[in-house]
């Protein structure tokens, strides 16, 4: 059993890691120009700093994993520390995706009491990708607190090992 | 039966010698999270704002910032407000769970967890009746422990620190507004309904730490892992 579980918590972290890789670049490269009343603005990732925090975010996030899935075999003697490093990651992952969803539904919607107008009309490629980001950045954090979840199932269900 | 009534009183010992620290943590932590809800919740300005001048005549419009306005300030109360019932519920389970013996709830358990196992891990599991017959039995007779709370504490983590982070961008858009967009900033007009917002953010992520720390003690303090290690 201890196997299939070491085998299953792998694989979540290889679709996690996958899934912050995609947010990422699909991120890092949403760019576009709208000319509105002779004026050219370009709506760029870095015009927000949600969107920078959510990039950076990401990007911790994705090296731990590489790093966990690379150094840390099984039956290592720092898988507290591992666990602990899991749930912090977990709390980063889950506050970026959401602040990050927070400013976009603004753009997207706007907030008609603060006279915010919504600036996806003009830019609408742009709209697409930090969706299409959003999407993959919300998949890794849902993974990362299954595997969070089943870690932790691994460890306190008492173990079913044979003692003849 | 005579081994079960020896060992009780060794754990109940044990256990209690350690549990004063987590448990003021908790008490921290709820208030923490509780006083953001309500501060949150009750944040409310009213202004009457000149919008134009018609000849001599201003023209007045009363606005009003209130945290229902912003999905991501409602998103805020909710889930502090959920993680500090839940903190709640965690420190009377903490107190008293050794006065309680859920010996019922323990077969519901059980028998929900095996039904799981049995679906989903069908060919891993031993099907020795022996084992799962000991497993049952430990499961059934167990106390609260803090090692069971820890589940419960990763998705309070999660909640709150959603939660916490979006309310705090959402801020400061409103405080440095956003050029690009051309969104205005709207917090040098409603300057109480911000720093009552900042105040509430403040105590959430006070809140947060301490649930982070909690965690931690509850994971370097596990105690259920037996011979083999089972290595996530």
């Amino acid at each position: 059993m201890a196997k299939s579980k070491g085998f299953f918590i792998i694989f979540m972290r290889l679709l996690a890691l996958g899934a912050m890789v995609s947010a990422i670049v699909v991120m890092v490269t949403s760019h576009q120009s709208a000319t509105v009343l002779n004026l050219t603005f370009t709506a760029k990732y870095t015009n927000d700093p949600v969107f920078k925090y959510f990039v950076v975010a990401e990007a911790i996030a994705g090296g731990y994993s590489l790093l966990v899935l690379i150094f840390f075999s099984k039956q290592s003697k720092l898988w507290r520390l591992i666990i602990i490093m899991d749930v912090v990651v977990t709390a980063v992952l889950i506050s970026s995706i959401s602040a990050a969803l927070a400013i976009a539904y603004v753009g997207k919607k706007g907030n008609s009491h603060a006279g915010w107008l919504p600036i996806c009309e003009q830019v609408p490629k742009f709209c697409e990708q930090v969706t299409g980001s959003l999407v993959s950045g919300f998949a890794a954090a849902i993974i990362y607190l299954i595997l969070l979840l089943s870690s932790l199932h691994a460890i306190l269900t008492p173990a079913i090992a044979v003692d003849p | 039966m005579a081994l079960q009534i020896e060992e009780k009183p060794t754990e109940y010992v044990v256990e209690r010698k350690k549990d004063w620290v987590v448990l003021v943590l908790r008490v921290v932590a709820f208030l923490a999270t509780a006083s953001a809800t309500l501060v949150m919740a009750l944040n409310k300005q009213t202004r009457t704002l000149v919008v134009a001048t018609i000849g001599t005549t201003p023209i007045k419009a009363t606005l009003t910032a209130k945290f229902q306005h912003t999905p991501a300030f409602v998103f805020f109360v909710v889930a502090n407000g959920m993680v500090s019932l839940h903190n709640l519920l965690m420190i009377a389970v903490n107190l008293f769970a050794h006065k309680f013996d859920y010996k019922g709830l323990g077969l519901a358990m059980v028998a929900i967890l095996d039904m799981v196992r049995i679906y989903t891990f069908k060919s891993f599991f031993l099907s020795n009746n022996q084992l799962t017959n000991q497993s049952t039995q430990k499961m059934i007779n167990k106390q609260v422990t803090i090692d069971d709370l820890l589940a419960p504490m990763q998705v309070n983590v999660g909640m709150v620190s959603g939660g916490v982070n979006a309310a705090v961008f959402m801020a400061e858009l409103g405080k440095n507004g956003n050029d690009h967009a051309r969104w205005n900033k709207i917090c040098d007009k409603f300057e109480s309904f911000c720093n009552h917002g900042a105040g509430a953010l403040i105590a959430s992520f006070i809140g947060l730490a301490l649930m982070l720390i909690i965690s931690s003690i509850s994971i370097i303090k596990l105690v259920k892992l037996k011979s083999t290690h089972l290595q996530p």
